[in-house]
């Protein structure tokens, strides 16, 4: 088969959510001798990509964008032994969570999903995260990006306090704060002073990309 | 505070309302859940087994604001956490899901394990006697003025609770017949739960936050949620009770479906247009909502709220089967008193609804 063509299947069967064929089709990635990253970008990530679209365009629901990923992860997991370290160049560093109080991590996993997908390195606080925890694991892990979800009114205050406790360490700039979730508007996003909305998990990752995007041309880059 | 005085108790205003007859105002339910604890100045956990609490808030919340309904409510997970799920009481915020009863391995290899599930005894199984008692104590209260309701969460929604959402949405892809099993020992539950709540003299009121759009499509919605909820609806039907159902986020496209379901009220969120709500089942259904409960309520001013309120009484308020002025979910329990207030007293500024000529004559 051509490469292509095997990638391109790989793509679909992430998109249908086969987990038995993505395996099939990876092992045979490998044999073909197709480079192991190149098939995760081309093939695993692209069809994450479209499930993505599929998400936003409202013909994929939660349950299928789950399945994809899972298929998805199948197909890693065949591959990932195979990866050269040089090609593991991440597009930026991103600590998310759910804010303390709220325990709803759906909406996060996704998140997370999109962004590793899309590129990026992150680490998963979990759920029910105090807001001094985002902080502190930001600077641990060296983040460019800290994203907090809630899907509660109730817990909203703990993202403020993100930005707040950053602003009175004088780390505010250091880091660009995206917040996403069920009540969380574009408005409240400003309100906190937050440098960023996502509307759901396909968007986080344009968001992403386009916050650092800004940081190099300010930076000068 | 309550500047104007209404002319009808909340269950004449009701009642003339349903006959088409002459009202002073627009039913209005700002959705008052552990506010009511802000109301009489106690902790959010102190309701915790303390169903005289929980009545003593509910009544004074009443009092204070003088809405249409009265829900008992405190959080979604009272059937799950009676079925052996964990809830976390945190000492002054509404309670979440801990472990689900139900611990499913990553590989989905225990579903056995759901067999294992029996349904809650209302009369004795976790907080469900508290609520119960809660629900006599209001009505034997308040219940000859204003009507009462008691919440239930939907049997789709409980499952989420008894295996954990992400397992859940997993299942409907994976295996449906889990599914099926979980919502079918939900509805037993819900059935229980639902007849010791009618014995308490109160109507119970609908809610499945999971069967939203925002979370499974329209056509998991008719294979695994609808079935139950008719099942649910059908059987408070019987007893001779109307059913209000809240579906969060977006629920255009089950509306049709909810209506089918038998549902007398819709309760739409905030994320839905309540006017193409009006449009499309309005003539078979009433309806109710939908001022943000936390850009609007919680956040915004009073200014805010009024011309919310006013927006959405214009929108609605011509509705053929009716309308009644609402929060799109529960309202926040930090919510300002004086933005409950405000939404009401632009009900009783916009005054009687049949006096109205067109939706620009509405001011307040």
């Amino acid at each position: 088969m051509e490469k292509e063509e095997l990638l391109r299947q790989i793509a679909d069967a992430v998109v249908e959510m086969e987990e038995d064929t993505v395996e099939e089709l990876a092992q045979q990635s490998l044999t073909a001798g197709i480079d192991a990253y190149e098939t995760i970008d081309l093939g695993l990530a692209k069809g994450m990509e479209r499930a993505g679209q599929l998400f936003d365009e409202e013909e994929y629901f939660v349950p299928e964008l789950l399945m994809c990923s899972d298929a998805m992860n199948v197909g890693i997991d065949v591959l990932k032994p195979h990866l050269k370290s040089e090609n593991v160049s991440k597009k930026g560093k991103v600590v998310i969570g759910v804010v303390e109080g709220d325990t709803h991590d759906i909406g996060k996993n996704l998140v997370r999903l999109m962004m590793e997908t899309g590129g990026f390195e992150v680490l998963d606080l979990g759920r029910d995260i105090p807001p001094a925890e985002f902080v502190s694991k930001a600077e641990e892990y060296g983040a460019d990006i800290i994203g907090i979800a809630t899907l509660m009114t109730t817990t909203m205050p703990g993202m403020k306090e993100v930005v707040d406790i950053l602003a009175n360490k004088g780390i505010r700039d250091k880091y660009k704060v995206i917040v996403g979730g069920g009540p969380i508007s574009p408005a409240f996003a400003k309100k906190i002073g937050a440098d960023g909305y996502a509307r759901n998990a396909a968007d986080a990752v344009k968001v992403a990309e386009k916050l650092l995007g800004n940081t190099d041309l300010a930076l000068g880059a | 505070m309550t500047e104007w005085k209404d002319e009808m108790t909340a269950i004449e205003r009701m009642t003339a309302y349903a006959k088409g007859e002459d009202i002073d105002r627009l039913p209005c339910v700002p959705i008052v859940g552990n506010t009511a604890a802000r109301v009489i100045g106690v902790k959010v956990s102190d309701f915790r087994g303390n169903g005289e609490l929980i009545a003593k808030a509910h009544i004074a919340a009443y009092k204070l604001f003088h809405y249409d309904n009265i829900r008992v409510f405190t959080d979604l997970y009272t059937q799950a956490e009676a079925m052996g799920s964990e809830v976390i009481y945190p000492e002054d915020e509404t309670a979440y899901l801990g472990q689900p009863v139900i611990k499913l391995d990553p590989r989905l290899s225990n579903l056995d394990e759901i067999d294992k599930l029996r349904p809650a005894d209302p009369y004795k199984d976790g907080n469900l006697p508290e609520h119960l008692k809660a629900m006599r104590i209001v009505v034997d209260a308040v219940g000859e003025e204003v009507p009462v309701g008691g919440a239930v969460t939907g049997p789709f929604t409980n499952s989420s609770f008894l295996v954990g959402a992400e397992n859940l949405v997993r299942l409907t892809l994976k295996n449906p017949e889990a599914v099926h099993k979980l919502c079918q020992v939900s509805l037993e539950s819900n059935l229980r739960y639902v007849d010791a709540v009618i014995d308490a003299g109160v109507t119970p009121s609908l809610t499945d936050a999971m069967s939203s759009s925002t979370v499974i499509s329209p056509r998991l919605f008719r294979k695994f949620s609808l079935p139950y909820l008719k099942k649910l609806i059908d059987h408070i039907h019987d007893k001779g009770k109307k059913v209000t159902l809240h579906i969060c986020g977006k629920t255009d496209g089950i509306w049709e479906d909810m209506v089918k379901a038998g549902a007398d009220c819709l309760s739409i969120d905030n994320d839905a247009d309540i006017l193409k709500a009006k449009e499309l089942v309005g003539d078979r259904v009433m309806l109710m909502g939908n001022v943000r409960p936390s850009e609007t309520m919680l956040e915004g001013t009073v200014e805010d709220v009024r011309k919310a309120t006013v927006e959405v009484v214009r929108k609605v308020y011509d509705s053929p089967k009716g309308f009644i002025v609402a929060s799109g979910c529960s309202l926040p329990t930090e919510t300002p008193f004086e933005n409950i207030h405000e939404m009401l007293n632009t009900v009783r500024r916009i005054g009687n609804p049949f006096a109205i000529k067109d939706a620009t004559s509405i001011v307040a």
